[in-house]
């Protein structure tokens, strides 16, 4: 039982702090090293976001985007005409056919990416 | 507009300080380091490590638990698992430095060098134990490890750490009890 009571009391003793004289001090300089970490982590997010748009955009340009869209223009009007004689019901035809088609395809996967990288900024 | 923010984060519990901190606000949880960083620092000297040495690792101890912070549940308080972070830190810090096994293995310090003018308290009844027993008592009542769990810190066999947390009970109550004060009840800061 004395045992017990000796280390409760020990256990207090612990939890009293000291005073120290430079307490605020020590929480400002935390203060500090917390948004100097949080400047950084941004800083470093949107870095990241326009390297990773700059590698995005010369890849569509590398990858010859443009000439495989007008490609799949053509075949996409080629394919509506045929969807025009074959189509049982008028409302395929009301689709958007052609480059459009593409464009969105591409915001698709644009917005998808930047949904994909805000996780991963996230996570990290 | 500020200092109506700190007023309202004073007045705030640390499990709520804690949620706020949680959605990244900085200031409620610079509000957790004025109330537990004397408590984190003075742990830190406790266990041997020099006023500059503590410091250091007590503002490492608070970074990693605003980035850690969503993994707090509130099971325990809120100074108790800095502590336990702080307490983990310094260790892994004496381990890198090869100081802890120098520390382990030094010879306990002759009783009664820890007395000043007649007057024990907590920080000089430490200071009669050895580095081994220091390192152990604080861990376990100070930083409220279990036995098993300093020994793992430690890399220690749980016999030896059983060994080390008596023999340096033994001397400190020989040290308070001697000291004759009365101990003051619930102390504060571990909210």
């Amino acid at each position: 039982m004395a045992e017990l009571d000796f280390e409760r009391r020990l256990e207090r003793l612990f939890g009293e702090a000291p005073a120290l004289a430079d307490d605020e001090a020590f929480a400002e300089r935390v203060a500090r090293r917390l948004d100097r970490g949080w400047t950084a982590r941004r800083w470093l997010i949107g870095a990241a976001g326009v390297a990773g748009g700059l590698i995005g955009a010369s890849q569509l340009l590398l990858s010859g985007l443009f000439h495989r869209m007008e490609a799949a223009g053509s075949s996409a009007r080629t394919l509506s005409t045929g969807l025009t004689h074959t189509a049982p019901a008028e409302w395929i035809s009301t689709l958007p056919s052609g480059g459009v088609v593409v464009w969105i395809a591409v915001a698709v996967a644009i917005v998808m990416i930047g949904f994909v990288l805000t996780r991963v900024i996230e996570e990290i | 507009m500020a200092s109506g923010r700190k007023l309202r984060f004073a007045q705030m519990h640390d499990l709520e300080l804690c949620a706020q901190a949680v959605t990244g606000e900085r200031a409620a949880f610079g509000e957790l380091v004025r109330r537990h960083a004397p408590a984190v620092r003075g742990l830190l000297r406790r266990m041997g490590a020099r006023a500059a040495e503590a410091d250091d690792l007590a503002q490492d101890a608070f970074l990693a638990a605003f980035e850690r912070i969503a993994e707090f549940r509130g099971d325990g308080t809120f100074a108790g698992w800095v502590k336990r972070i702080a307490a983990r830190l310094y260790l892994r810090r004496l381990q890198r430095e090869r100081r802890l096994a120098g520390m382990i293995e030094a010879p306990p310090l002759e009783a009664g060098r820890a007395e000043v003018e007649g007057r024990i308290d907590l920080d000089e009844g430490l200071k009669a134990l050895s580095a081994a027993e220091r390192l152990c008592v604080s861990l376990c009542f100070g930083a409220g490890l279990s036995h098993g769990d300093t020994a793992e810190a430690l890399n220690l066999p749980l016999g030896t750490v059983k060994s080390h947390v008596k023999r340096g009970l033994d001397k400190l109550r020989a040290r308070l009890a001697s000291d004759g004060r009365p101990v003051a009840e619930g102390s504060p800061g571990d909210g």
